[in-house]
């Protein structure tokens, strides 16, 4: 494993529901390497998706620090942050979350084109390629299967060729066969790409094949297994 | 009650919790109420009720006596000996213009000491002044064309003065009386009708003399009887005739504001449809719950319905309060047109009858519960099974296009053969149907056309304008139901706008045309006051005769006009001068015949020419002969040529002054035109009869201020046009915004995971207003080619129908194209506060929503 790309020091989060303060997470204190694929394991209302949210800088840590290649996520204005998201962070979710009005080629060129980079056409079929969907860049997504949109949304994901890949549940709505698949695939591309990658997951099975088990409960890190 | 309940907590409450929207869908409804509501009161107050302001102290009269040129005085002796129990009241019937205040009154001279108006002098209770006259006295003040008894609404008291300007000259008018506030309800000014004959030198005729009958008299038998009495040329008829004429006039231009009234209302039924399927759409997955609940289709029907009329009804309650004083305004606008076009009337009290708020609830809920027939009908077709599916976030819309596009044209095929059919008892209903044909033609053929620009150019689009253009297109043609109804929309309120406006522009400029040749001489005299369409006072010869003798006026035509009655509707009859035929002069005929050589024909001869509107109205052609009744006789004249008018659409019958004045001997003129030498500077020569006029109260014009004296008169009288357009586009403009604040809110996860992939706020806004622009582009194109051929209808089929104007096509494109830009701006900026709500989704929340 490389250096540190995300680093969660000491970070606790609250939240202000309908006037009741909910203490999402408390103390945590983890670093997740390049190349390194961990697992945040846990019950649902953990704090798994709270943990990635703050890893993603999509949100902010109540006291603590989240750094992201030893730069502090939080102080960043709007536009550092969706900066950030550009480059540095892919996302890949439980329900996929393709746009049903673009094909699949048009999905994977998104991150792109919202950045305004050349070469979305091409990098978009290498991506594709990547996950092995060679020739379905002209279709839809209902026009696939669960396991070939989530594959989508894994290149659309690397399309910007992030430092970190935050995946919710990405096996969530798949068979069993199916996610395997996904969760080799994903094995596959931190290797090659080098990626930090972090799956917040209820299943011990598909977080088997991770590096690293990050066990969560009521919000605290129960321990860290590193294989 | 438990189902009222239900249906405040099921339909009512989330209605509240976008209030913004809700909000915007109720303004829409009121507007479209408020405008049909306020042409309907501004309606009938500005046409005073059809009553023309003559129609002041008349009350209990059964029959009146007419004649062009007016009633000579001795007919009232032959009416008075006649042995029959007869109550006559000889009129004298003119308008004055007050100085002061600028504003014409009737100006009426009644018999007030004849035994016949004994009752009316003691019923009007006039005051005398304080010191009793002699009877003497009295005698020379009642014919003293100053003394003047006036309606409390003047402000004028006893002893007090009152400049008014009768014909071209200022009276300095005494008051003797006030009259009671209940014996008048409007402003007039009485005279006795000796000094009103004097008032305005009109010796020897009444105007009319009005006839009570014995109690229990017929009518018609009474009308044949006294019409046998008197010469042929004299006309009696029930009391008020005129303004059943006159009615008949107002009647089309009424149906045709109504028309344009009833746009606004039919945009705001594509918003409520696109409202009401927007909840069906939001709420299948509730559908599906209630369903598997056990409440049956009809419950799930009727709760649509029922969202629908809640829309509709506080729509139209905020729109009876909104028409009502939008209602102020109208018919000022109004009253202008009927004065200019029609009949000298007071506009009326605006007036808010049950019938009045019966219409607004009735077209308000009306209109929301017909628009939301259909989605009512499919959400009641919503599967229990729906209840489990927790994934579908989206309704694929049922689109048909292939179908859709066959059911477009054929219904413009049909509209083309409605185009073609003749009116119907002079109302152009074929007319009015063609365009509803083709409105809801447009409406089936939108989708196919947003579907073609959203859908299938987006991606060059895309490509070249950037991403943001591509998502918006792309999330249009994903919604294309919703999408297509709110084009449709606004298309709708963009037809409008483009086919009055080319409505407007053509006659506009056929006018300016057609003044172009009307116009040969330098300079144009009438005596001062507002023109009117039946009013015509008069120059005094004394001035003609001064202004002829002008060095460097190389000759002066005195124009002479008359109202009178044809086949019971008000025309206009002019004569011309002919004694000299001006080289200049260059009138469109129908034969296409050089002007001189159709006016050779009426010079010393019974032929006259007409326009094209009466023409139209009575359906005569050159070669026919017309009988008019001119002083007592009833004269043949044979209709020469036609010619294309467009100064009344009352109509124009021209004849020779010559020959008028053998039936009609009044010489005095109504306009004069003035000819000046070659070389002579008018401005010199506008001086010069200045100066003669001196004491007389005239206005000089030159060719080129008359024109656009004419075109400002003109444009005034579409201004209320005008402003139907921007309230129909206005409730589209709204209409957009709302259902952009809908598409934001449905489509939230999209926006926040395009937030996730790295879009900035700039792009998110950057898209939602492109989702705008296009709603506008596409709105904009399809109204512009609806409007086209919807000009055509209105310029070829209802305008000529309904006044008999034959207009020429013209394209005003500066018009069109400012009016385009500035609603393709406002759809642009209905975008800016949906594109706010976008930026507030908290894009974390909702992508975890399940």
């Amino acid at each position: 494993m490389g250096m540190a790309i995300l680093s969660l020091q000491s970070v606790r989060k609250e939240y202000v529901t309908d006037g009741q303060c909910v203490l999402a997470l408390d103390g945590v204190t983890l670093d997740v390497a390049e190349g390194e694929f961990a697992a945040l394991v846990g019950r649902s209302g953990c704090g798994k998706s709270t943990l990635l949210h703050l890893a993603g800088a999509m949100d902010f840590p109540s006291t603590g620090t989240v750094l992201i290649e030893g730069k502090p996520t939080s102080g960043m204005n709007d536009q550092e942050q969706t900066e950030l998201r550009r480059t540095k962070i892919g996302f890949v979710f439980q329900s996929f979350q393709l746009l049903h009005t673009l094909t699949v080629q048009e999905n994977v060129e998104l991150p792109l084109l919202l950045a305004n980079k050349s070469g979305a056409r091409d990098t978009a079929l290498e991506r594709l390629h990547w996950v092995e969907l060679d020739g379905l860049g002209a279709r839809y997504p209902h026009q696939l299967s669960g396991g070939q949109m989530q594959r989508v949304a894994i290149a659309r994901a690397l399309a910007q060729s992030p430092r970190i890949v935050l995946a919710d549940e990405p096996t969530g709505n798949l068979d069993s066969t199916t996610g395997n698949g996904i969760l080799n695939l994903l094995l596959r591309l931190t290797r090659e790409r080098k990626t930090a990658t972090i799956m917040a997951t209820h299943s011990l099975e598909a977080a088997a094949v991770c590096d690293t088990l990050v066990r969560l409960r009521d919000g605290h890190i129960e321990d860290i297994t590193r294989r | 009650m438990p189902q009222l309940r239900l249906f405040y907590r099921l339909m009512v409450r989330p209605l509240l919790h976008e209030p913004i929207r809700l909000g915007l869908t109720i303004l829409a409804v009121a507007l479209g109420v408020a405008v049909v509501l306020a042409i309907d009161l501004a309606g009938d107050a500005a046409a005073g009720s059809f009553r023309s302001s003559m129609e002041t102290l008349t009350g209990g009269n059964d029959l009146e006596v007419v004649a062009a040129g007016g009633v000579p005085e001795s007919l009232v002796a032959t009416l008075a000996v006649q042995p029959y129990q007869l109550s006559l009241s000889p009129r004298m019937e003119d308008f004055a213009v007050n100085t002061v205040t600028n504003e014409t009154v009737p100006l009426i001279g009644l018999d007030l000491i004849g035994e016949g108006n004994y009752a009316l002098q003691n019923s009007l209770q006039i005051n005398q002044p304080s010191s009793e006259p002699s009877g003497e006295e009295s005698l020379v003040m009642l014919e003293d064309p100053q003394s003047i008894w006036v309606s409390p609404h003047l402000g004028k008291g006893v002893g007090e003065h009152l400049a008014l300007l009768v014909n071209d000259k200022v009276l300095d008018c005494v008051v003797r009386g006030v009259l009671p506030e209940k014996s008048v309800n409007e402003d007039v000014v009485l005279m006795d009708i000796a000094g009103a004959q004097r008032a305005l030198g009109r010796f020897g005729h009444v105007d009319r003399i009005l006839i009570k009958l014995p109690p229990g008299a017929n009518v018609d038998q009474w009308q044949k009887r006294l019409g046998n009495i008197l010469p042929a040329g004299v006309e009696v008829r029930p009391q008020g005739t005129g303004t059943q004429g006159n009615r008949k006039m107002l009647a089309a231009f009424r149906w045709n504001l109504r028309l344009l009234s009833y746009i606004a209302l039919v945009v705001g039924a594509f918003l409520i449809y696109n409202t009401i399927s927007v909840s069906v759409v939001r709420r299948r997955n509730e559908i599906g719950i209630l369903r598997a609940l056990g409440a049956s289709r009809g419950q799930v029907f009727a709760s649509f319905l029922g969202e629908a009329a809640c829309l509709g009804l506080v729509g139209a309650v905020a729109g009876l309060l909104l028409g009502r004083i939008m209602a102020n305004g109208a018919v000022k606008l109004m009253s202008a047109t009927v004065e200019a076009l029609y009949v000298s009337s007071r506009p009326g009290v605006i007036a808010l009858t049950s019938y009045s708020v019966a219409l607004a609830m009735l077209v308000g809920a009306g209109v929301a519960i017909v628009s939301a027939l259909s989605p009512a009908g499919e959400a009641m077709q919503v599967p229990p099974s729906d209840a489990m599916a927790l994934g579908r976030r989206e309704y694929v819309a049922r689109l048909r296009q292939g179908g859709d596009l066959v059911i477009a044209l054929l219904l413009a095929v049909a509209g083309a053969l409605a185009a073609a059919m003749p009116s119907v008892g002079g109302k152009p209903l074929f007319g009015y149907l063609a365009t509803v044909l083709l409105i809801v033609a447009a409406a089936y053929a939108i989708p196919a056309l947003a579907n073609f620009i959203a859908g299938s150019i987006g991606r060059t689009l895309g490509k070249l304008l950037g991403v943001e253009v591509l998502l918006a297109s792309r999330g249009l043609a994903a919604s294309l139901r919703r999408t297509s109804v709110l084009v449709g929309a606004l298309a709708t309120a963009v037809a409008m706008m483009v086919s009055v406006g080319i409505m407007v522009g053509s006659f506009r400029q056929t006018v300016v045309n057609w003044m172009a040749s009307q116009l040969p001489a330098d300079l144009y005299l009438r005596p001062a006051g507002n023109p009117a369409a039946d009013r015509h006072p008069t120059i005094s010869l004394e001035l003609a005769e001064r202004i002829a003798a002008l060095p460097g006026v190389e000759g002066v035509e005195r124009l002479r006009a008359y109202e009178i009655s044809y086949e019971g509707m008000p025309v206009t009859l002019a004569s011309l001068d002919l004694r000299v035929l001006r080289p200049n002069r260059n009138t469109d005929f129908f034969s296409g015949r050089p002007t001189n050589e159709v006016l050779a024909e009426l010079r010393g001869k019974n032929n006259v020419v007409v326009s094209e509107p009466f023409a139209y109205k009575h359906k005569l052609k050159a070669g026919d002969i017309i009988r008019l009744a001119l002083g007592t006789e009833r004269v043949a004249f044979r209709i020469v040529d036609i010619n294309y008018d467009y100064a009344s659409e009352r109509g124009y019958i021209l004849i020779d002054r010559g020959i008028l004045l053998n039936f009609l001997p009044d010489p005095t003129p109504t306009n004069l035109a003035v000819f000046l030498a070659n070389g002579t500077d008018p401005e010199h020569v506008r001086r010069e009869i200045q100066q003669v006029a001196a004491g007389y109260r005239i206005l000089i014009f030159s060719n080129r201020d008359l024109r656009r004296e004419a075109v400002r008169i003109f444009d005034r009288t579409f201004a209320i046009t005008y402003a139907l357009e921007a309230v129909a586009v206005l409730v589209a403009v709204m209409g957009v915004a709302g259902a952009l604040i809908a598409m934001v809110i449905d489509r939230r996860k999209e926006l926040g995971l395009l937030r996730f992939l790295g879009a900035s706020s700039e792009q998110i806004r950057t898209m939602i207003l492109v989702e705008a622009g296009l709603l506008g582009l596409l709105a904009s194109l399809a109204g512009f080619v609806l409007g086209y051929f919807l000009s055509l209808i209105l310029v070829f089929v209802i305008n000529k129908q309904s006044f008999g104007w034959t207009i020429r096509f013209h394209w005003p494109v500066a018009v069109l194209l400012g009016a385009l830009s500035v609603v393709y701006a406002a759809t642009l900026i209905s975008g800016l506060y949906p594109a706010r709500v976008a930026l507030r989704i908290n894009w974390l929340e909702v992508l975890h929503e399940e």
